[in-house]
């Protein structure tokens, strides 16, 4: 019987599973060779760039953002999207400010800014999961409403006197090292071992690859995504307490802006908009590619207007890149 | 609860009639709370603050439907101000400076549509890069700056009167009934609805997709384009910022006028009252007197009812 | 390989006492059970057990009711008459979950599977994992085993390589896997095969006779006779929904099941009026897409009907979209009227007269909210646009050609997602008329319809032969084949493997040259059920 074609048991896939395969395969290894072929550029071009000092600046400035993706990133491996969070931040931010002027200290503070965004992430949860309205809408209406409630409450002023006990989350560092800084690795260690070693975890990329396997498969599927959403309420609540300790006050306008870039950081680091493929790594990824490339032009000189554009121009490269490793897979379609 | 949707039935429902309905309350609600409301000059003042918006949410919502979006319209509206107002200073004609201003609105559209169709990427994802691409570019290319002198007749655009009538709601209702007519009666706009429906179908049954989501997002740069030239000269200022988060408006009028976000459904008359009940909405709210803080709370509890709603009924008719 | 799965293979399992033996208890047993959608009925009445370590095949034609049926079993739909029993108690199941806590496992056709995950990782969603001591899922455990049930099932796969990286058999080897980290009792594989080759239809069959040896029940669905008759104890027919008959499967020749399934006898069906082909329309040389179709050589004559045969996954669907512009060939090249063309969109393939109908209907033939009209008229806008608006006329255009195909069941301007599947099928075909093309590529175009819908369609796919128009014919079903073409050519593994003429083709040969030695029949036709799902 003349079989010569047919497929050995053990697929062939595997027989060619070089480390650079392995490597391609991984979600954020577009955004990490883009990572580091900018890492090298900025260098080579400026003797600045290379030094403890301004990688740890780095990491500080885009604690907020990377946090912030961190959780992101769950909602958008379900298959969801959250474009709420600028606003969330800056509600958050009122709620945590005004505690802090009220009572000082760090912990109630910090609770009051978590507490907040629960509340506000477990609404969007409920709104897409109870009332099934797209995630995009749920969270487009949020965006609004909540920048309308942060009015309401401040009455449009800002919230300033932050005592600096509160603002240590911001302004404090431990062994030369800023806590910014040490938040983001710490949150992004948690958020990896939670991705890997919790049911949730787990059960975030089944139901964002194959909702219908999902609900074949018994998953709580509304729950998973409940949760998705009030994570990101947490994250931005602590969050919105670094903001706050970096600047020292809560503007009405605190975190405008700030939704797009977090999806960007997503995005650009590798996790699918669609669902079901991406990791932490990628976020974080995503969010240190964004600040590498703000510190990096900063850095080269280039004019301060000109980094908006730039900052464009390189998400639209990095995402292109991902056209690159389908080539390189040889993945069809 | 049955009895009400029995009603609705025999209504044959339609998400334009909802929307009459909520206008029409909206408008009572707001004669109620300031005299000057009904006022024709009022009425006639609102419309012209939603035309940049409008003109912008009627291309959105054929890329809505398709089941696209285009985060980039208000950086958008900004690069075209400043390409024509800096073209301008820079010593082209006027004229040749709004036509400049033009074709900077289109390419940045078409900019759009080759990563989107080309490299077959996320429009989201390619959008949400071009809205800071088009956004850096117009501050960089302004190097922060404003330019206001402007000829006199430039204001035409913006600010002339027609009577009682602002000048710019004629562009606008051309372009309604431009964009309407391609969507329900063109040969576009049946390919428009079919990709948004099933692409994959679309494209076995000879629809050319990509060509169409080229001129797509083509399109809606021109429609930026022309926004941005009554906003700049309705403002009488060119800059870089200008724009700057226009672009949830749009979305927000464009699915409150019952497009769905996931593509296949919606119309221009929906489109065109959504439009018009978030401009009544900010405008209705400021002469009440209630501070302009309220608006943005109203206005995102309004889109969220509003898709409830729809969700609702849409569910109710399968 | 060693010793040869079939029936003689449970003999000593039947001799053991754990199976088929009359006093057994079922492992799940429905009484009556009737499943109705909206108006249709799917199921009616009927009754069905599966033995402990017995190989039950369910057959029947497409929208038999098979697929429901198993469906009720699962817990998918809920019955609207009857009861499902499992051990003897009447149970009433709300989800696969349940279904599966009482150890009934279903391995769809679809497989629910999750592509981005790793085989390891697919056999443990929505299961209790092991977790390590302090307190991580211990993924280590999970990986052995995986390892140790794939073997068990005779398989080797790197289990932390991505699912959607492992070939279609491969694919239904960790779906088969998943299924019984559950301990199930029962199986139920909705036609397993159809994309499988001779030799991994044949590890299938090893596992499905190891399972039976442990006493585990298997429901199998299938339209290959000769596998059912090779691998089941006892075979129950449905038809039209309803119970026909169940016996033991040594009861039955294959002749007397088709009659059983068919219900009639199959010449009438079709219908095929000889013609004498004329030039050469369509010719295909060397044409290539790696892992797909290899040096594919085709000739098509006006007025000549080819029937290209080939077990799912032989490449055709694939060559077919190729001359249609969906995918782009490596090599090779495409001749229309003796003209080498290079056609990268379906607008192009219908410039140059060629026209796709797909198998899939629903995702690809359809835009199911659209209207029967303007799905009629889709394909033909550009040519029937003056100034690109869409003139009046349409509507006429469009009832001609549903009045052509007797397009039955709502008006032309309801949406098309409301008629029956046969009549959907004919708006499919509608739409391909209207477009006149002079080369029509049919991709199953019989799949999943009813009887009448089906010699309807014949009827027409003949009439449009004697028009002189140059036909492809891809068809899984020998019998449609066989009867409708001049001439046939087999796709074995992406190359062409036989071509026979008319008079020279029997089912044995073409079968040969489908699988590359295996041979059965499959009167029933290869298609997906689609019992009235909407």
């Amino acid at each position: 019987m003349s079989e010569v074609q047919a497929p050995t048991p053990v697929e062939r896939a595997d027989a060619d599973g070089t480390s650079i395969r392995r490597f391609l395969i991984r979600p954020e290894a577009p955004a990490l060779a883009f990572l580091a072929a900018l890492l090298i550029v900025f260098s080579v071009s400026s003797d600045k760039f290379l030094n403890v000092s301004n990688l740890e600046s780095i990491l500080t400035s885009v604690s907020v953002l990377g946090i912030i993706a961190l959780a992101v990133n769950q909602v958008i491996l379900t298959g969801e999207i959250d474009i709420s969070t600028g606003s969330m931040l800056g509600l958050c931010a009122v709620g945590a400010g005004a505690v802090a002027t009220s009572f000082g200290g760090l912990a109630l503070p910090l609770l009051a800014g978590i507490a907040v965004g629960a509340l506000v992430g477990a609404i969007n949860g409920l709104l897409v999961t109870v009332g099934r309205i797209p995630s995009i809408i749920v969270t487009l209406g949020m965006l609004y409403a909540l920048r309308g409630v942060i009015l309401l409450v401040t009455g449009g002023s800002w919230i300033t006197g932050i005592p600096p006990e509160t603002r240590v989350l911001g302004t404090g560092s431990v062994l030369g090292i800023s806590f910014p800084m040490i938040i983001l690795l710490i949150l992004f260690l948690v958020m990896e071992l939670v991705s890997r070693h919790s049911t949730w975890g787990r059960n975030v990329f089944a139901v964002g690859g194959n909702r219908r396997a999902a609900r074949f498969a018994g998953l709580p599927i509304d729950r998973v995504r409940f949760l998705a959403f009030v994570l990101v309420g947490v994250f931005v609540g602590v969050a919105s307490v670094i903001y706050m300790g970096r600047a020292g006050s809560v503007q009405t306008n605190t975190g405008t802006g700030l939704e797009l870039q977090v999806v960007a950081a997503v995005v650009i680091g590798g996790t699918s908009i669609s669902g079901g493929r991406g990791s932490s790594l990628a976020a974080l990824t995503g969010a240190v590619l964004i600040g590498v490339i703000l510190n990096g032009l900063v850095l080269l000189g280039v004019p301060g207007i000109w980094q908006q554009a730039v900052l464009g121009a390189l998400i639209l490269l990095a995402v292109s890149t991902d056209i690159l490793r389908r080539r390189l897979l040889g993945d069809k379609a | 609860m049955s009895a009400a949707t029995a009603v609705f039935r025999r209504l044959k429902f339609s998400r334009e009639v909802v929307l009459l309905g909520v206008l029409i309350v909206l408008m009572i609600a707001m004669g109620l709370l300031s005299p000057l409301f009904f006022t024709v000059g009022n009425l006639l003042n609102t419309s012209r603050y939603f035309v940049e918006v409008g003109l912008m949410a009627l291309g959105m919502t054929l890329i809505i439907i398709t089941g696209g979006i285009d985060l980039s319209v208000g950086s958008n509206l900004g690069l075209v101000s400043v390409a024509i107002g800096f073209s301008f200073a820079g010593g082209l004609p006027l004229p040749l400076a709004i036509l400049f201003g033009l074709v900077v609105g289109v390419a940045a559209g078409f900019f759009n549509s080759v990563f989107i169709t080309f490299l077959d990427l996320h429009p989201l994802v390619v959008t949400l890069g071009t809205f800071a691409l088009f956004q850096g570019m117009a501050y960089g290319l302004s190097n922060a700056e404003a330019i206001s002198n402007f000829p006199e007749w430039f204001a035409y655009f913006g600010q002339a009167y027609v009577g009682p009538i602002p000048g710019q709601l004629f562009i606008f209702v051309v372009a309604v009934a431009v964009v309407w007519i391609i969507l329900s009666r063109t040969r576009f706009g049946r390919y428009v609805y079919a990709i948004g429906n099933n692409e994959e179908a679309a494209r076995f049954s000879g629809v050319p997709v990509r060509k169409v989501k080229i001129a797509l997002y083509s399109g809606i740069g021109l429609l930026v384009a022309i926004a941005s030239v009554i906003y700049t000269s309705r403002v009488s200022t060119a800059r870089g910022d200008t724009g700057l988060g226009l672009e949830l408006d749009v979305i927000s009028a464009v699915v409150l006028g019952g497009a769905s976000i996931y593509g296949g459904s919606g119309t221009i008359g929906g489109t065109v009252l959504g439009v018009i009940i978030i401009a009544t909405l900010r405008n209705g709210l400021l002469l009440a007197g209630v501070p302009s803080t309220w608006q943005l709370f109203v206005l995102g509890v309004l889109l969220l009812v509003a898709v409830f709603l729809n969700e609702f009924f849409r569910r109710r008719e399968e | 390989m060693g010793k040869e799965p079939g029936r003689g293979m449970e003999q000593p399992t039947n001799t053991s006492g754990t199976a088929a033996s009359t006093e057994a208890t079922p492992v799940f047993q429905l009484e009556g059970v009737t499943k109705r959608f909206g108006g249709v009925v799917a199921v009616r009445d009927v009754s069905f057990d599966l033995l402990p370590g017995e190989v039950h095949a369910l057959v029947g034609e497409n929208g038999a009711g098979k697929s429901t049926l198993m469906k009720v079993v699962d817990g998918l739909y809920a019955p609207d008459e009857g009861t499902v029993a499992v051990g003897g108690e009447v149970v009433e199941f709300s989800s696969p979950r349940d279904a599966e806590a009482a150890g009934i496992a279903m391995i769809p056709q679809e497989l629910d599977l999750f592509p981005e995950l790793s085989v390891a990782e697919n056999l443990f969603v929505g299961r209790k994992r092991p977790r390590t001591r302090w307190g991580g899922l211990d993924w280590d455990s999970m990986r052995a085993e995986a390892r140790e049930r794939l073997a068990a099932l005779g398989v080797e796969l790197n289990v932390t390589s991505a699912v959607k990286h492992l070939s279609t058999a491969n694919q239904q080897i960790v779906a088969i896997a998943r299924a019984l980290v559950g301990e199930a009792r029962a199986v139920l594989m909705d036609e397993p095969t159809s994309a499988l080759t001779d030799r991994e239809a044949r590890q299938l069959f090893r596992i499905i006779s190891d399972l039976t040896s442990h006493g585990v029940g298997v429901v199998y669905i299938s339209h290959r006779l000769e596998e059912i008759f090779q691998i089941s104890d006892r075979i129950t027919v449905l038809r039209d929904g309803r119970h026909i008959t169940t016996s033991p499967a040594s009861e039955l020749d294959a002749e007397e099941l088709v009659r059983l399934m068919v219900g009639r006898p199959l010449n009438e069906l079709f219908t095929r009026t000889t013609s004498t082909p004329g030039e050469v329309a369509l010719e295909v040389r060397g044409l290539t897409r790696a892992g797909e179709f290899n040096d594919v050589d085709l000739v098509v004559k006006r007025g000549e009907i080819v029937g290209l045969a080939g077990l799912v996954g032989a490449g055709r669907t694939e060559l077919a979209q190729s001359i249609f512009g969906i995918r782009r060939p490596e090599s090779g090249e495409v001749l229309v009227d003796g003209e080498a063309v290079k056609i990268r969109t379906p607008q192009a393939a219908m410039e140059r007269g060629i026209f796709y109908v797909p198998e899939e209907r629903r995702s690809q033939g359809l835009i199911l909210p659209f209207s029967i009209k303007n799905n009629i008229t889709l394909s033909i806008l550009d040519r029937i646009s003056r100034l690109g608006f869409v003139p009046h006329s349409e509507r006429q255009t469009a009832d001609k050609f549903a009045k052509e195909l007797s397009i039955r069941g709502a008006k032309i301007t309801d949406p098309v997602g409301r008629l029956s599947g046969g009549n959907q099928q004919k708006v499919v075909v509608a739409k391909s008329l209207a477009r006149e093309p002079s080369i029509l590529l049919l991709d199953e175009p019989t799949r999943g319809i009813d009887v009448g819908a089906k010699s309807e369609i014949y009827r027409l796919i003949d009439t449009l032969a004697k028009e002189g128009k140059a036909i492809l014919l891809i068809s899984s079903e020998l019998e449609e084949v066989l009867s409708m073409s001049d001439r046939i050519v087999v796709m074995r593994e992406g190359h062409v493997s036989g071509e026979f003429e008319r008079d020279g083709a029997t089912q044995e040969r073409v079968m040969t040259a489908a699988t590359g030695g295996r041979e059965w029949a499959a009167p029933g036709g290869n298609g997906r059920e689609e019992a009235g799902d909407e």
